[in-house]
């Protein structure tokens, strides 16, 4: 188990505290194990690496402190809350004010402008049609778009993409940012963008920021790097 | 944007899979929704309040066989009777026997016909007219329309079931409510002509002298007949026309079976296009409640997505069946029950919503119900 510890990070209380986390998967007649005993801490304003080979539990770990998925044993506090304890929709509430999540694909809406796609966490929450418009127009500019609100998905270029999805995982102003390799779908150019709007979050906005990656050039981006592998945390 | 503008995108994110199931949905709320006319105007309809005061008295037996005509006094003297006339069909033929040429033709009483029909218009003069000439005949104003017909023409009729042929002068033209596409004459040019005729009528229209007397006259009427050589059966105008509707067969059955049809298509074509739709976002539906949507919202974007399809097809469907049935009104008789109320299209628009609304309830719970972790390894 080990703390990651930042400079300069005002907060240092401890946003995720896992102990003993497991997770088995059953298919068909197999179980898998995808996590086993797992126990992290990370601080708030943390900017945690999770590396391991696939299969290795860090998508699933992610999913984990998302509240996307529940462990099969052990307990996860997140943001001091046993979030294996809320219902569905308490969880989906949680996770829109708390988590901002990146997903490797983008995941676009491919209907919805730039702009409506950052919109679209926003559209459950009590904020008027001007207070939205800020917040987006705001979280745009934050990842260097704001010159493309009106462009679907399919107008944009990779990295353009991913930059967009950023900004819809951190319109609503979460404690984590959450990120599941982020650049693997991206050329090096893009992928060095996507990092350094991660880093600016992390350095200048304070977010505590979780990102898996097989990329040990990603990885350099955070302060701590954790390995993962057939489940199990390595030490630090 | 709000949550109904995303569901109008989602609705249309594949056009033309949305236009042709929109398309689909139309058409059947264009046959449901004329189905339903039919429904109101010939089972629903109350008629105006001087049809609900008029009966028709025919043979018991069959209205093919005909009635003495001093029947007419005695129905006359009967109390709560104001005014009765009698008619008869002529069924002769216009031109040609295409069923283009088909129009209603009626001998009467030109006398007091339209005491009993108070509700159509025609110029006193005109109805003076006919009464003095023996072949004179008084027309529908649409169907005179339909044939360039003026006052003072004479058209000829060739009998078909009388042996006689009618050479009729147009001495007026009436406009009734709802178009009837009739011409009507003076019985006795028949009954001079054809002999047999005379003394006997087909039936009798009467009119009550207030809505409380209608029940009272109708059971009065069959019971001075019942133990005659011909006794009667006396039923409010309505049912008299329905009785023609009947000849056709279980009208009723047709309509519902239609109706059933056609909602069960809706229903098949509806889930189908949602079941594909959401299918095809199982991927998005998971990173929808990544975000925070939760189950209940994921479900009311999808149902509301069916909803509007299915209400666009209702509303442009029953448009055009509103136009159908002011094109059918305007030809009048039967076709005028195609005659669509606005009434008629709403309970269309919200059967249209409900259908929507069911055929997608259950692709739409299973999607709402996935699991973030299974929708985001969905390869789609």
């Amino acid at each position: 188990m080990s703390t990651a510890t930042v400079p300069n990070i005002a907060t240092k209380t401890k946003v995720i505290q896992a102990r003993n986390v497991s997770k088995v998967f059953t298919r068909d007649a197999f179980q898998v194990k995808a996590l086993d005993n797992v126990s992290i801490e990370i601080a708030g304003g943390d900017f945690v690496a999770l590396m391991g080979p696939s299969g290795s539990g860090k998508t699933t770990l992610l999913n984990m402190i998302a509240a996307i998925d529940r462990p099969t044993a052990g307990e996860l506090l997140v943001l001091g809350q046993n979030i294996f304890t809320f219902s569905d929709s308490q969880s989906a509430k949680w996770r829109n004010e708390h988590i901002g999540y990146v997903f490797q694909t983008f995941n676009l809406i491919p209907v919805l402008t730039a702009f409506e796609n950052v919109e679209l966490p926003l559209l459950l929450t009590k904020l008027n049609s001007q207070q939205r418009r800020d917040h987006v127009m705001t979280a745009l500019k934050l990842v260097g778009l704001e010159d493309r609100v009106h462009h679907l998905p399919k107008q944009l270029s990779g990295g353009q993409e991913q930059r967009v999805a950023i900004a819809r995982a951190i319109v609503s102003d979460p404690t984590l940012l959450l990120a599941d390799e982020p650049t693997g779908d991206l050329d090096s150019n893009s992928a060095t963008e996507v990092l350094e709007i991660l880093r600016r979050l992390n350095q200048d906005f304070h977010k505590t920021v979780i990102m898996v990656t097989h990329d040990p050039h990603a990885a350099s981006y955070a302060h701590v790097t954790r390995h993962l592998e057939k489940g199990m945390l390595l030490p630090a | 944007m709000t949550l109904t503008s995303f569901v109008r995108k989602n609705a249309f994110r594949n056009l033309r899979r949305s236009i042709l199931t929109v398309l689909s949905i139309g058409f059947s709320l264009l046959l449901l929704t004329l189905m339903m006319a039919i429904w109101r105007n010939f089972y629903m309809e109350k008629g105006s309040e001087e049809s609900a005061l008029r009966l028709v008295t025919r043979h018991k037996v069959s209205l093919v066989f005909s009635m003495p005509s001093y029947y007419r006094e005695k129905i006359r003297a009967i109390p709560g009777v104001a005014v009765v006339v009698p008619g008869n069909w002529f069924g002769g033929v216009y031109k040609d026997d295409k069923s283009g040429n088909f129009f209603a033709q009626f001998g009467t009483d030109p006398d007091e016909f339209f005491k009993v029909y108070k509700e159509w218009k025609i110029p006193d003069d005109q109805i003076t007219a006919w009464q003095r000439d023996r072949a004179g005949a008084v027309v529908d104003s649409e169907l005179a329309k339909k044939y360039g017909w003026k006052i003072g023409q004479r058209i000829i009729i060739t009998g078909t079931i009388f042996p006689t042929n009618l050479e009729l002068n147009i001495r007026g033209l009436f406009t009734a409510p709802q178009p009837t596409q009739a011409v009507y004459f003076n019985q006795k040019y028949v009954e001079e002509a054809v002999p047999f005729m005379k003394g006997q009528q087909g039936f009798y229209t009467i009119l009550a002298s207030s809505a409380a007397d209608v029940p009272k006259v109708n059971r009065a009427v069959d019971d001075t007949f019942r133990n005659s050589p011909q006794p009667t059966k006396t039923e409010t105008e309505k049912a008299f026309q329905l009785g023609f509707l009947a000849m056709l067969g279980n009208v009723k059955a047709f309509i519902l079976s239609i109706c059933g049809a056609v909602v069960f298509a809706i229903l098949l074509v509806s889930a189908n296009t949602m079941a594909m739709s959401i299918r095809e976002r199982t991927r998005e539906v998971a990173v929808l409640k990544t975000l925070g949507f939760t189950r209940g919202t994921v479900l009311g974007l999808f149902v509301g997505e069916a909803v509007v399809l299915a209400l666009i097809g209702g509303i442009g469907g029953s448009v055009v069946a509103y136009l159908i049935g002011m094109g059918a009104a305007k030809a009048g008789g039967f076709a005028g029950a195609l005659h669509v109320k606005v009434a008629t299209m709403a309970v269309a628009w919200a059967a249209a919503a409900f259908m929507g609304f069911f055929s997608a309830l259950v692709p739409s719970y299973t999607a709402s119900r996935l699991g973030i972790v299974d929708g985001l390894r969905h390869i789609g």
